[in-house]
């Protein structure tokens, strides 16, 4: 009897022992498979820059690089808009953020971060010329102060410096322009990158009086993943004791200043293929997209034309999708398939704009068929076609015809909207010419550029809808 | 033959009857024509026979046989229909009109209905419209085309809609001979408000007025009638 019992203990602790090892096991498997996913926007040197070769540099970088290193695991960089980090963040799109990012108390109600891996702190610059006599940010008030959308200087300016007006824009690159042409009075950005962003670009900008404050740089994670943070905070000291924090620090940082500059400068070759690499995606995306939404667009089109008979219980939805898609901007579609839906920025980005552009070539394929004499129907009927062959042979390519020059308007609009698939972090042509810009400092030459390259593809089709109206109307196809 | 039995038709519950009760044969060895102001039911017999409407009661025979009860390819190919507005297909070519059944819905080799459509064309008088649009060409020669597009299908029955609407005085004397010539193959049933042209080209009649037979006939008499009748 005991012996048994005994057995029986011995054979459930056999169990669990396996059952452990196997959870264990395929924890590692897990970790070893799983690459460590740290977002950074690569428009912030010299943080995160695309470098002469179009790789991903910087501070931040490196940093990644070290952390993803030292926890054993691949590093995957995704980079994306600085506005939008957190959110990707708190959706899963990433696991870290290692972009430079300042611990303030409302961003730690919603992540956790780690121990600072390096301090800087919020400056005042101001054009050399010194139009108003600048020497503190007292002496701002009443004028117009610069910063970046989203950074904590935006913030900060807000609620110390009630009298200053703050003027936010997109990026460093921008309110650049506006300090050059002494539009704002002087702007507030971190200190070091301040410094270099200067140094950089060549411009006349000095920076005046103390720090305003300063912050401290660490690295969020969601609050549910605590032993990522534990391991996180584990590189970090590691990278401290063992000097590399501070060979990263100099490499940016040092006397080698000038260099890093010369190493950031990309050659026109890499700038041409990253904008040809750049618009090539722009252009597949538009493609799929393309053929996404046609292909949805025949059925809701015939659908639309119906509103009665066999398909009127499909019209009603139909017909609210369309005007909801139509009636809503494309840009928080975007932002909602991404975010809220979780896809992936480029399945986002070809499904948002499939669907949008099914919307609108849902309505132009309705009012071809609309344009369809009824009687053709009859008529194909009455000489034995079926209802297939009749729409297929007599109905559709009727209506097609008229559709077509508007729905070549279509393809140009949807082309066009290809551009906002940037702000979701897909690599297409302006999010390219943003990374260029962010090292070249040269934004009216780039965006042209990307302009003339929509141009180029939108122009012959514009062209082309117009020819086509032409022979259509000289063929005489809408009804007697 | 066709036979109408007691045919009824009524658009909207309640009103009266388009049709009331209308009982009619067509002896193949005819060509008939229906004449009756407009409204007095003509077309909407013509899409009752032709199957577009269905009948509020009474039937449709057909060589005896409901219409209703044979398969739809093989009642189309029996029975053409060419309506008043003719519809030929803007898009396409005179002989892509006229070969697009052939080849789509009786799965003919396409040369071979290509060549029977010219000969066709050839034989009505009509030979070089085979390329031109329907927009490139005039309202009697929409009528033949659209006239021989029925009759690629070799039909027992044609069912004519007003079929002289679109013609000039002279263009309809030439018309009503091309027809007469046509009725070895074919028997037509002509709808008709034009009792100039009924009497050109048929032999027999029937007279609508409001929904119900007035006279069937020779077609002087029914001509008699119609004129004591105005």
């Amino acid at each position: 009897m005991k012996s048994s019992v005994l057995a029986a203990v011995r054979t459930g602790m056999a169990c669990c022992v396996v059952g452990l090892a196997c959870v264990i096991g395929s924890g590692a498997a897990y970790g070893a498979a799983e690459p460590l996913r740290v977002a950074l926007t690569g428009k912030y040197p010299p943080f995160s820059y695309y470098d002469a070769q179009a790789e991903l540099a910087g501070f931040d970088v490196d940093v990644s690089r070290e952390v993803a290193r030292r926890l054993g695991r691949d590093l995957e960089i995704v980079a994306t808009e600085w506005d939008g980090i957190l959110a990707g963040l708190l959706a899963g799109k990433y696991d870290a953020i290692i972009g430079s990012m300042a611990v303030t108390p409302e961003r730690t109600v919603k992540v956790n971060f780690s121990e600072p891996y390096y301090r800087s702190g919020a400056q005042l610059f101001i054009h050399r010329d010194n139009p108003h006599r600048i020497y503190d940010i007292d002496e701002c008030r009443g004028r117009k102060v610069a910063a970046v959308l989203g950074e904590t200087y935006q913030r900060y300016l807000e609620g110390n410096h009630p009298d200053i007006e703050v003027v936010t824009l997109k990026s460093s690159v921008e309110i650049f322009e506006l300090l050059e042409d002494k539009r704002i009075a002087g702007f507030v950005s971190d200190r070091l990158v301040g410094s270099w962003q200067i140094k950089s670009a060549g411009r006349p900008f000095v920076p005046v009086g103390e720090m305003l404050y300063t912050e401290e740089m660490a690295i969020p994670v969601r609050k549910e993943d605590a032993e990522l943070l534990d391991g996180i905070n584990a590189a970090l000291r590691d990278m401290r004791a063992d000097g590399t924090m501070r060979t990263i620090h100099e490499k940016y940082f040092g006397l080698a200043g000038e260099r890093t500059r010369q190493e950031a400068a990309m050659s026109g070759a890499v700038i041409a293929a990253k904008l040809a690499r750049g618009f090539a995606v722009t252009l597949s995306i538009a493609a799929a997209a393309l053929a996404l939404g046609f292909l949805l667009a025949v059925p809701c089109g015939l659908i639309l034309n119906k509103p009665h008979g066999r398909m009127a219980l499909l019209y009603w939805p139909v017909r609210t999708i369309v005007d909801f898609l139509r009636g809503t901007p494309v840009l928080i579609q975007l932002l909602f398939a991404w975010m809220g839906l979780g896809l992936s920025p480029m399945v986002a980005a070809i499904g948002t704009l499939g669907v949008n552009s099914m919307a609108y070539m849902a309505e132009v394929v309705r009012a071809g068929l609309m344009s369809v004499d009824p009687g053709q129907v009859l008529a194909g009927r009455a000489l034995a076609l079926s209802r297939w062959q009749v729409f297929r042979h007599v109905i559709w390519p009727q209506a097609f015809r008229v559709a077509i020059p508007p729905l070549m308007n279509s393809v140009v609009a949807l082309t066009k909207d290809t551009a906002l698939v940037a702000v979701i972090s897909v690599p297409e042509v302006i999010r390219e010419a943003q990374a260029i810009i962010s090292v070249t400092f040269e934004p009216s030459k780039y965006y042209f550029i990307a302009a003339v390259m929509f141009f180029i593809v939108t122009f012959p089709l514009m062209k082309l809808a117009g020819r086509l109206e032409a022979r259509i109307r000289e063929r005489g196809y809408a009804h007697d | 033959m066709i036979e109408v039995r007691d045919l009824t038709y009524r658009y909207t519950a309640g009103d009266n009857p388009a049709l009331n009760g209308v009982s009619i044969s067509f002896p193949a060895e005819h060509i008939v024509a229906v004449l009756g102001e407009s409204g007095s039911g003509k077309t909407t017999l013509l899409k009752c026979i032709g199957r577009f409407l269905e009948p509020t009661s009474g039937r449709v025979m057909l060589d005896d046989v409901d219409v209703r009860d044979l398969p739809e390819l093989e009642f189309r190919r029996r029975l053409g229909l060419v309506f008043q507005r003719l519809f030929l297909f803007p898009h396409m070519t005179v002989l892509e009109n006229m070969t697009l059944a052939p080849v789509k819905a009786l799965d003919k080799n396409r040369t071979e209905a290509e060549d029977a459509a010219r000969a066709m064309l050839d034989r009505l008088g009509i030979g070089d419209l085979a390329e031109r649009y329907p927009a490139q060409i005039s309202g009697g020669q929409a009528q033949r085309a659209a006239i021989a597009r029925g009759l690629m299908l070799q039909p027992e029955y044609m069912l004519l809609d007003e079929p002289t609407s679109a013609l000039d005085a002279g263009t309809t004397d030439d018309f009503a001979k091309w027809l007469r010539e046509l009725r070895a193959d074919t028997h037509f049933i002509i709808v008709t408000h034009d009792i100039l042209f009924a009497q050109a080209v048929a032999t027999h009649g029937v007279l609508l007025v409001e929904g119900c037979v007035e006279a069937r006939g020779s077609l002087d008499s029914i001509v008699e009638t119609a004129r004591n009748g105005a």
